[in-house]
């Protein structure tokens, strides 16, 4: 592979990527050859979204079934006043094509159905869970699992934000949380309010996640869960461990969802 | 028996349990139901009604926000 497989303009756009230690023109071709879902373009999508663009991941694929409200203005940052009441991810859509022509954008304006969910991850070299509920959550931990495809996890509430990747050679989700709460007893941003930056931060985090899964560089946070903490402006790092009875990655998991209940508590029927 | 409980995000604290207590009971006396949280022994999930037979554990929230 050579740098003069870019053409002059993406040898100007990723300048700084080319001549970067550990990057150079082969770790672009890499990232212009890859490719990522972002599932949910809400606070954590957002800057996911906008970095993983910018930096010339090649194909994105963004999920979201929800509509920009002007209450998400005050941190959905690559949503505008005038894109309220439009498809987030057409309005996801647009910003990427203003931001970087070289990115192809595959929008879905839907919610993942479990069905469906399998082969929709098997066609993407790296998931983003910017998800804002459980039974989503779940799924993708479960599909990723079973497909082997690497998924960089994010969480926020009101000042705080959990940061993961769960890779397939990795503990999975599930061996950190085994099931979701019960309906309605983890409060949402809708409910408590979040700090406008905190998905910047935590999104951030998770596109650079992303891009190292792309490039095969650095240690993943695979097995490490971060804590960050806005008002103390402080990182704590959480271990954990592979669990060899988890229903999905443990010695006996799962190889389909069909035995999942994701309308209730996202249990794993056993055999 | 006393537990010691780091919470991450809110530092360590020791709890007071009956020698018969379940891992839930470690969680209510920080105030926090069992569906909130993951209690972790050895950085390994250990069932919330399984009898409390480690000194220290920590304890993460789960969060939901997007």
């Amino acid at each position: 592979m050579s740098d003069l497989s870019l053409d002059a303009t993406q040898l100007d756009r990723y300048s700084r990527h080319i001549i970067l230690d550990d990057v150079g023109p082969e770790g672009q071709k890499r990232l212009l050859e890859g490719s990522a879902l972002v599932v949910g373009a809400g606070g954590l999508g957002a800057p996911v979204i906008q970095y993983l663009a910018a930096a010339g991941v090649g194909r994105l694929g963004i999920v979201d079934d929800d509509v920009v409200e002007r209450s998400n203005l005050q941190r959905q940052v690559i949503h505008r006043d005038a894109d309220v009441g439009r498809p987030k991810a057409e309005s996801a859509e647009e910003f990427v094509a203003d931001l970087n022509p070289d990115i192809e954008v595959e929008a879905m304006e839907r919610r993942i159905a479990p069905e469906e969910a399998r082969n929709l991850v098997a066609d993407y070299d790296v998931v983003v869970d910017c998800t804002d509920n459980f039974p989503t959550r779940y799924m993708l931990n479960d599909a990723c699992q079973i497909e082997g495809v690497p998924l960089c996890h994010g969480a926020i509430y009101k000042f705080e934000g959990q940061i993961t990747t769960l890779s397939p050679d990795g503990p999975c989700y599930r061996c950190l949380f085994p099931e979701a709460p019960e309906p309605g007893t983890v409060p949402d941003c809708a409910t408590t309010g979040v700090l406008g930056v905190l998905p910047g931060t935590v999104g951030c985090l998770q596109a650079t996640e992303a891009v190292k899964v792309l490039l095969g560089l650095g240690e993943t946070l695979t097995g490490r869960l971060l804590f960050y903490d806005a008002r103390e402006l402080s990182f704590e790092t959480v271990p954990y461990q592979r669990n060899p009875d988890c229903p999905v990655c443990g010695d006996d998991g799962i190889d389909d969802l069909a035995g999942v209940d994701y309308d209730g508590g996202c249990g794993v029927a056993s055999d | 028996m006393e537990v010691t409980v780091e919470l991450v995000g809110e530092g360590e604290r020791t709890v007071s349990v009956p020698a018969d207590a379940d891992y839930a009971a470690v969680v209510r006396e920080l105030g926090y139901s069992p569906h909130e949280v993951t209690v972790l022994v050895d950085g390994s999930p250990v069932p919330e009604d399984a009898p409390v037979d480690a000194d220290h554990v920590r304890v993460l929230r789960l969060i939901a926000g997007g």
